[in-house]
């Protein structure tokens, strides 16, 4: 150390004095670069700036920080900074019971949160070595296909909009207001649906869901097919998604890519055929991919996995068995000792939960693994190269849910 | 689902010495439990190795086991009905280090810097080990057992260390109720029978906790 620096208060707690105090905004840190990395990326050469993109951009999808250096319009390299965010789910999951755990994960992917709350679930289930209700199996089944689908076309809706087109995104709320509202009649709940329940599911098939399930599976292809045409041929829409974000095979391997961004550049990875769990083995359905690696085929995807999802639930309506929705569980659920990881495909990629019990009612580490977390990673790789305007194109193609990536 | 005996014949052969525990195989996850020190070599096999094929890296975590700390990977490989989980084991609290694997799996950057910053595990080798969700500032491993949050439920990791996999508690054994101190009472003062945030260290539960 050359120099005493001065200590002042962290912003974190004023309580705390510390040397490099964090400023919120600043896009130059005010302390010296701690890594490699950091260091090369905030050492500017002749005509290069740095500029923030967000927290507060409506087209990062949350509250997400990208530093951004470019040099004229061209992206030179990118530095994204989490954790706005950040609310310590793991670590409020280990301070309440199994149960809480559940209403604790919801909010992590909050577009879909039937897939977040399925994690404590499965992961449970898995250590108790407990057998669902074959019922309850295939009504997880509809819910999550069904919130599959009120993603995916919220996602074409803001893929579209980031890129200037506004009605888009009316037609994603159709879909998804729909499907919102059916939910809403099984589970309550339109947002953060607190549904799955160690065991089992909260509550029957009802004659309200199963209604409003008819009349919108009954037009619900022929309005996906009416969205595509609006932007499958539509010039400007293609010039702006194609060649752009694209990233070939071996990389999406390195760079740990799940979901639509892998199966986009041609490998077949979805967890319900590769490791198949719930009911899914008994389930037809395809693997659609894609060869590109580009924007334009994460939307395409996208579009494909609407359709086999219909499917799945035409299927599911078809095959649904009669029986109980529940376990018989004591109501102080003491898990067993022991680890258990437990993974399934959610919108935006594998979603994978480690759980491991210490004999008490309490999860004693419950490890999450986001999607979005991981693909994100690959704006670092996509955007160098193109234009600022583009970044917005190639980062919500990515689908990126900020709950889920801050924890 | 079936356990894939033929994994854990082929890890047991290939990887024979570098295992520090028998392989073992429970639900669909085989298991092996290697030291820090031959995380590279390992993992680098299970990779490139034909026979192995674990080209997904499915996950990353760091566990603090309330004694030392670990090092989790998920991975899955097309040759394989499994998920293999190695756990590189034996991490001190004091210093915590391994090397990364970002050279395999580029993408394990993040969750190697999640798991410094989780855990303070020095992974040798990422090129950009930071702090990603807490300021960088901040001083503290926030998912470390002996950080202990002053708001915490009745026999939660704020009545002291919790460790992993105790037996099942009978009848007889089992945990005596802990009442749980009245809330905002000074809670983290100094002397009130409750430890600090992060002070680091084990704690007994105060003598005037049985008899409040």
């Amino acid at each position: 150390m050359t120099e005493a620096r001065t200590r002042i208060p962290s912003l974190d707690d004023p309580e705390i004095i510390v040397d490099t105090p964090a400023t919120i905004y600043d896009a130059i840190p005010p302390y010296p670069p701690t890594t490699e990395r950091e260091a090369e990326f905030y050492s500017l050469k002749d005509g290069e700036m740095l500029i923030n993109l967000g927290p507060q951009h409506p087209s990062t999808h949350g509250v997400l920080r990208v530093v951004m250096k470019i040099d004229g319009e061209k992206v030179v390299d990118l530095d994204p900074v989490l954790g706005y965010l950040h609310r310590g789910v793991e670590k409020i999951c280990e301070n309440g019971d199994w149960h809480h755990a559940i209403s604790n994960c919801d909010p992590l992917e909050y577009i879909a949160s039937m897939f977040s709350e399925a994690m404590p679930v499965m992961v449970a289930e898995k250590l108790l070595d407990l057998e669902v209700p074959r019922r309850a199996e295939y009504i997880r089944v509809l819910a999550w296909e069904l919130n599959r689908i009120s993603s995916h076309a919220l996602f074409i809706g803001w893929l579209a909009l980031d890129l200037g087109a506004v009605t888009p995104i009316l037609y994603g709320f159709i879909e998804r207001d729909e499907i919102v509202e059916m939910l809403a009649a099984l589970t309550g709940q339109k947002l953060l649906f607190n549904y799955l329940r160690i065991g089992g599911v909260n509550g029957d098939l009802n004659h309200e869901f199963l209604s409003r399930l008819g009349t919108w599976m009954s037009h619900a292809a022929q309005r996906i097919e009416d969205q595509q045409t609006l932007i499958n041929e539509n010039e400007i829409f293609i010039r702006r998604t194609r060649g752009l974000g694209v990233i070939d095979r071996e990389m999406a391997l390195k760079m740990c890519l799940s979901g639509p961004p892998l199966r986009a550049t041609g490998i077949p990875y979805d967890v319900r055929r590769a490791h198949p769990y719930s009911v899914y083995p008994e389930l037809e359905f395809d693997i659609p991919t894609r060869t590109e690696g580009d924007s334009w085929a994460r939307y395409w995807l996208h579009l494909e996995e609407i359709k086999q999802s219909l499917r799945i639930i035409d299927q599911v309506l078809h095959q649904m068995p009669d029986g109980p929705v529940m376990t018989k569980l004591p109501r102080l659920l003491r898990v067993p000792p022991g680890r258990a990881w437990v993974a399934f495909e959610s919108p935006r990629g594998q979603y994978g939960a480690y759980g491991i019990s210490d004999g008490t009612d309490q999860p004693f580490r419950l490890r999450i693994h986001d999607p979005s977390y991981f693909n994100l990673q690959t704006v670092g790789l996509m955007m160098p190269g193109h234009l600022i305007a583009d970044t917005m194109a190639i980062m919500s193609s990515l689908d990126p849910i900020m709950g889920g990536i801050d924890k | 689902m079936a356990t894939d005996s033929a994994l854990k014949r082929r890890l047991e052969e290939r990887l024979g010495d570098r295992l520090a525990g028998p392989v073992r195989a429970r639900h669909d996850t085989t298991e092996i439990v290697i030291g820090p020190g031959a995380v590279t070599d390992v993992m680098r096999t299970l990779r490139e190795d034909p026979a192995f094929r674990f080209e997904i890296l499915a996950d990353l975590a760091g566990v603090d086991t309330g004694s030392v700390l670990q090092v989790v990977y998920h991975l899955w490989s097309p040759l394989s009905s499994d998920w293999l989980r190695v756990i590189a084991d034996g991490l001190t609290r004091e210093d915590p280090r391994l090397p990364s694997v970002t050279f395999l799996w580029k993408g394990a950057e993040w969750a190697e810097r999640e798991a410094y910053d989780m855990f303070g595990i020095v992974f040798e080798g990422n090129r950009d080990l930071r702090r990603i969700y807490m300021p960088p500032d901040y001083k503290g491993f926030p998912l470390r057992k002996d950080f202990l949050l002053p708001d915490d439920s009745a026999r939660s990791p704020g009545m002291g260390i919790r460790y992993m996999e105790q037996p099942v508690p009978t009848a007889e054994s089992g945990r005596r109720p802990v009442l749980r101190s009245s809330p905002g009472t000074g809670s983290l003062a100094a002397g009130s029978g409750r430890t600090e945030i992060g002070a680091g260290g084990t704690r007994a539960i105060g003598s005037g906790e049985a008899g409040s």
